[in-house]
């Protein structure tokens, strides 16, 4: 293995075209790597070429997860999204863009059994353990996404600017299918370069966990206000951050019987966030 | 010579010669064991604070600790050491059918390897994910582990038998089941006014010593030198003598420092046997280092219950019945731990009936986890009782107080000493406090506060020994091979030879840690190790001392009788004195040997330990989150030696029982047997964040039937009765019956709405 | 050679790109202080500070590294130390070293810590003993 550092994004792009595998933080690719979950000949180190900081509405993708928690300028949900989430190490090592890149906690997936995300045909959860799994869309993998950010950035209606365009974060994510089992639609040689979300008048992050720190979500539920309208998403809910048209849409979740409990978790946080946004 | 007798009263035979027969205990396990009497009848100190002893001292390693400056045995090194790994089954129950040991062999790296059959316990028919089937010895640990990949392993997986309760059915148990009754349990039943009957249960949970088990093996000659991350440093030198056919004096061991056990390093191990192997084929020493996946897996657990529990009692609060079924998950191997103890101890009832199984599965063997058996069995018993109480109407203090045990519930003998009275007096003020608590309710938060008591043994035993020397320069060496898990057994040790000795602590010095430099010792479990070692120091210190005032004696020309050691001096009942260095200076670089022994336990005893806790909890009726805001915790553990080690041994206890009680749990794939909580993102245990206030409270009187120092241990006791005291806050403040741990999200949701729904059906009209 | 800061050194070390800042702390440079428990980022007992900042060396890729490296043998005569053993706040100390530069960056940040933002600060250094709530006193009081 060897560690590349790019003097420019479009030679990271290219190094990243050519099979390299992006490095930021680390705290999510190197313990991947370890564990053969994922394989890579040449890192791509990319802290050198991509901004960090917050500017405005606009987030670089190299911002750690603490400097954002510091942060007194950007909204409550992120910032409370930031700091509930992981450990005080590792937010001072995660960056934003890899934070929202994060592969699923599904302990099937990380221990290597055949499931359907490593090209098996079952998914081992939903006959067997599965209280910290997905409500939503769960049909075919009932894996949860961990990210805490991504829910708070989708209540803020954020866009990803790449190394290639810009689109909204819901495009960043797709629900794997027998046709392709990525959780994430982004090319090879594709860098998250900045994150723009816009200002809500209000927004609120609540997050249920079995420790008071140091947890994954069960639910966390992101809310933001932007003039007349509300918007929703919810963390450790559905096989990506799971965007909520409404609270009424809870009423077309799929939960299993170890996951009902967040359901129920949930609704109240929904009420309960939507009674502090006003 | 001094006389080594020791009163009849106190195990004593003033006949016999110095070898006798005691009784000891391990974690409730009892075992007579001969003897050696080699104690003075030394009388115990006052009850209270002495010079050290009882007096609040930090740990005398506390620097080597804090400064990175102590050396584990993870963080040994020895010259042309190679690393080990170990190939283990990937399944709960295959066959191998395919190795490559070759390619193994052949990786880079690789110098030695050891296949099925070649080391005990290792072989291709596995019946738990994690056994050993193979290992390599290589320059490093990515080279060992590289190699083993090599090997490319081929499984025929078989169906593994993972129900507990089918287990039992078939007779597939690890050990017979045991079962107990005293009285007439059916007519206490028919004498109650109240019967409540309830089902519980307790996940499985794994150790998780944050140095895992780790050792490192060089041979010397036809000799075994081995570091070892264990609890018992003796019992490893007897267990690997008699696996490898060596006098127990060529294995040396040694522990200097130790990350932690809980009850997991009690025994050898086969990656410890592997170690002994590659290092003896490769001439060169081997380190073998369980990672935190297979310490989570192999290296031990506490296993998960099933049980039935029965409470009955009289309108006047008696208890004419106690009765449960223990179903025990012990895994493939192991032994039946006393689930059913609490029961059977902690209340005066006359009949109680239980059955206790030890279901034998295809997962991975249990292993002691502080306070076996006695965890589990004080969670149903003392939440049933609750509820009992609720149903008589009667305070559940009281009722607890009401059925009180004076003598051992199970043989009428005497209790060596027992302040649960006083434990239970001492709670008073605390649990008066509750309607306080109560009503700090509001819509979303309830309040309440809940108790359970506690019982356990901790009284050790002998054989434990240790010496004392005093050198020129009037500094005390405590020397003894024992462990120190974590607990402070070290700087307890330094106190008590200080005391006997006049000195000061930072005049002691207490060396550990190493089979061939120190006499036997007992091993760091089963709340042992204190009230086993401590009397032996105290005895060897004494021994010491009597040997300076028969040299004070001579050159001072005084009477011995009248000579004393206080305060660096040695006084005589005369008036003079002088300082410890006049005598000690004389030596130049002689030394004078003291030596002590663990005497005997009282004859015809039960020597328990004992408290209560009260848990403050609110419970947020809307997502299921309980915060524990405050524990009281009031033990009696006999005399206490060090106040400030003492209250840390209690809140580690409270803080592991709070991961026990809410957020750990091994979780098993229900179809293939695999442990899916093998790292510490998933299998969580506390952070600093989920502390509560903690308040300790230890009655601190000597117990004066037992040893020389009337002390008790006290690493198991306070995690006993936790999980408790938290379910009946919680039935407090809202209502919900919590029958499981842990005490998740889902599991308070679930109760909450099945106490709604009782409340709803009771509402109805008749 | 790649070069490493440690505790105001220089040292030049040999590596593969894959090894950790930890294991060359440890099996390379002899900074045995720095313990590993989980290997995986979980648990915090690697923590060591890069430029100040708290990070896991175990899971820190040792040819990334650029800034200053503080380990437990740079912060041997931090106050933090007395504090720690006064009040009792480690037990087997096998994570004593990871607390304690977890809590100097901690003071440093906050010279006069709150109780809330202790344990939000030292939420990812588990100790399995149980010694937080000496923990929590030691970084409180940790001026003496």
């Amino acid at each position: 293995m060897e560690l590349f550092r790019p003097s420019s994004l479009a030679e990271a792009a290219s190094a990243l075209g050519d099979g390299g595998r992006a490095l930021a933080g680390g705290t999510e690719l190197v313990p991947l790597l370890r564990d053969g979950l994922v394989k890579a000949e040449r890192l791509v180190e990319l802290r050198r070429v991509i901004p960090s900081g917050v500017e405005g509405t606009a987030i670089g993708a190299g911002t750690t997860l603490a400097e954002l928690e510091a942060n007194e300028e950007i909204p409550d949900v992120l910032r409370e999204a930031s700091r509930l989430a992981a450990s005080p190490q590792l937010r001072n090592m995660g960056t934003i863009g890899g934070n929202l890149l994060q592969a699923t906690r599904c302990w099937y997936w990380r221990l290597h059994f055949p499931c359907r995300l490593h090209g098996g045909d079952i998914c081992h959860a939903r006959e067997g353990q599965h209280r910290e799994h997905a409500i939503f869309a769960n049909d075919y993998c009932a894996s949860a996404h961990p990210s805490d950010l991504a829910a708070a950035l989708l209540a803020l209606d954020a866009t990803v600017e790449t190394s290639r365009a810009a689109y909204p974060l819901a495009g960043l994510y797709r629900v794997p299918d027998e046709h392709d089992r990525n959780v994430v639609d982004l090319r090879p040689d594709e860098v998250i370069t900045r994150i723009h979300y816009e200002r809500p008048e209000r927004s609120v992050y609540l997050k249920a966990m079995d420790r008071r720190r140091w947890a994954f979500a069960l639910v966390g539920v992101a809310a933001a206000r932007v003039g007349d309208e509300t918007r929703i998403a919810l963390a450790g809910a559905a096989p990506i951050p799971w965007r909520l048209d409404s609270p009424d849409a809870l009423a077309e979740a799929t939960p299993l019987p170890g996951t009902a409990f967040k359901l129920e978790l949930a609704r109240t946080l929904v009420e309960r966030a939507l009674a502090r946004l006003g | 010579m001094p006389v080594r007798r020791l009163p009849e009263d106190r195990g004593g035979d003033l006949e016999l010669a110095r070898l006798i027969r005691s009784e000891k205990e391990v974690e409730g396990r009892y075992e007579e064991v001969w003897t050696l009497v080699d104690e003075d009848a030394l009388e115990q100190w006052p009850a209270g604070p002495g010079a050290v002893v009882g007096l609040p001292a930090p740990r005398i390693d506390g620097y080597a600790k804090a400064r990175g400056e102590a050396r584990y045995t993870a963080d040994v090194r020895l010259p042309g050491m190679l690393h080990a790994a170990v190939l283990r089954s990937p399944h709960a129950r295959a066959r191998l059918t395919r190795l490559d040991l070759a390619a193994a062999a052949a990786a880079p790296g690789v110098l030695a390897v050891v296949g099925p059959g070649e080391v005990e316990g290792v072989d291709g028919d596995a019946p738990f994910e994690g056994w050993p089937v193979a290992a390599v010895a290589a320059r490093t640990e990515g080279e060992a582990r590289a190699a083993l990949r090599r090997a490319t392993p081929e499984w025929e997986e078989l169906e593994p038998l993972l129900d507990p309760d089918e287990a039992v059915r078939r007779g597939s148990l690890v050990a017979p089941s045991r079962t107990y009754e005293r009285g007439d349990y059916d007519r206490g039943l028919a004498e109650a006014d109240a019967v409540v009957e309830a089902a519980y249960t307790t996940q499985t949970l794994n150790h998780n010593p944050l140095e895992t088990h780790v050792c490192v093996c060089e041979w010397r000659g036809d000799s075994l030198d081995v570091h070892v991350s264990t609890q018992g440093i003796w019992g490893i030198r007897s267990e690997l003598a008699e696996a490898l056919g060596l006098a127990p004096d060529r294995v040396r061991v040694l522990c200097e420092y130790m990350g932690g056990g809980f009850g997991a390093k009690e025994g050898i191990g086969t990656y410890l046997l592997l170690a002994a192997e590659l290092a003896r084929r490769t001439g060169r020493p081997v380190r073998c280092a369980l990672s935190r996946r297979e310490e989570n897996v192999v290296s031990g657990n506490r296993n998960a219950t099933r049980q039935h529990v029965t409470a009955a009692a009289r309108a006047d609060g008696t208890l004419t019945a106690l009765g449960g079924e223990f179903t025990c998950s012990l895994g493939w191997r192991g032994w039946l731990p006393p689930t059913a103890g609490p029961m059977q101890l902690l209340y005066a009832c006359e009949n109680v009936r239980t059955a206790e199984h030890g279901a034998k599965l295809n997962l991975p063997p249990m292993a002691a986890f502080r306070a076996p058996g006695f965890v589990e069995g004080t969670w149903s018993l003392e939440c049933v009782l609750d509820k009992l109480a609720a149903e008589l109407g009667i305070d559940p203090l009281e009722l607890r107080r009401l059925n009180h045990a004076e003598t051992d519930a199970m043989d009428g003998r005497p209790f060596s000493s027992k302040q649960l009275l006083e434990c239970y007096r001492r709670a008073e003020p605390h649990w008066r406090r509750r309607d306080e608590v109560r009503a700090r309710s509001d819509e979303v938060w309830k309040h309440g506060m809940g108790l359970a008591s506690q019982i356990w043994f901790g009284g050790g035993g002998p054989p434990s020994y240790a010496w004392v020397r005093l050198g020129s320069d009037g500094r005390a060496n405590v020397v003894t091979a024992m462990q120190d898990i974590g607990t402070g057994t070290r700087t307890a040790m330094a106190q008590i030879a200080a005391e006997e000795l006049g000195l000061t602590l930072d005049d002691v010095e207490v060396q550990v840690g190493d089979s061939a430099r120190g006499p036997y010792a007992t091993i760091s479990g089963g709340s042992s190790t204190l009230p086993s070692m401590g009397p032996a120091v105290r005895s060897a210190a004494a021994d010491a001392a009597r040997q300076v005032l028969e040299l004070a004696a001579q050159r001072f020309e005084r009477a011995e009788g009248t000579l004393r050691l206080d305060g660096g001096r040695i006084v005589c009942s005369d008036g003079e004195s002088w300082s410890l260095a006049e005598i000690t200076s004389l030596l130049d670089d002689g030394q004078i040997l003291g030596k002590g022994a663990r005497g005997p336990n009282p004859a015809g005893m039960r020597i328990l330990t004992f408290g209560i806790q009260l848990a403050e909890v609110a419970v947020d009726v809307g997502t299921g989150e309980v915060r524990v805001e405050k524990v009281v915790a009031i033990h009696d553990v006999g005399r206490v030696i060090n106040p400030l080690g003492a209250r840390s041994q209690v809140e580690g206890g409270i803080i592991q029982a709070l991961g026990h009680t809410f957020s750990e749990a091994r979780l098993d794939d229900p179809r293939t047997g695999v442990v899916l909580t093998k790292t510490l993102d998933a299998y969580k245990v506390p952070t600093i964040a989920d502390v509560p206030e903690i308040v300790c409270e230890l009655v601190d009187l000597p117990d004066p039937q037992l040893t020389n120092l009337g002390s008790k241990g006290l690493g198991e006791p306070p995690i006993v009765p936790t999980a408790a005291a938290i379910a009946n806050a919680i039935r407090d403040a809202t209502g919900a019956d919590v029958t499981s741990l842990p005490i998740t999200r889902e599991e308070v949701l679930r109760a909450l709405r099945e106490a709604q729904e009782r409340e709803r059906v009771g509402a109805l009209p008749a | 050679m790649p070069e490493l800061r440690v505790n105001g050194n220089a040292y030049s070390f040999e590596a593969k790109v894959g090894r950790s800042l930890a294991q060359v702390l440890r099996d390379d440079l002899g900074l045995t202080g720095t313990k590993v428990a989980c290997g995986e980022g979980h648990c915090g007992a690697c923590t060591v500070q890069l430029d100040g900042v708290p990070v896991l060396s175990c899971i820190t890729l040792v040819h990334t590294v650029e800034g200053d490296v503080t380990t437990i043998e740079g912060l041997r005569e931090h106050p933090l130390v007395d504090a720690f053993v006064r009040e009792d706040a480690l037990q087997c100390g096998f994570c004593t070293p990871g607390q304690i530069v977890s809590a100097a960056a901690l003071v440093a940040a906050h010279p006069e810590p709150t109780r809330d933002e202790i344990r939000h600060g030292m939420a990812g250094n588990l100790c399995r003993c149980g010694a937080y709530p000496r923990i929590e006193e030691a970084i409180s009081s940790w001026r003496g």
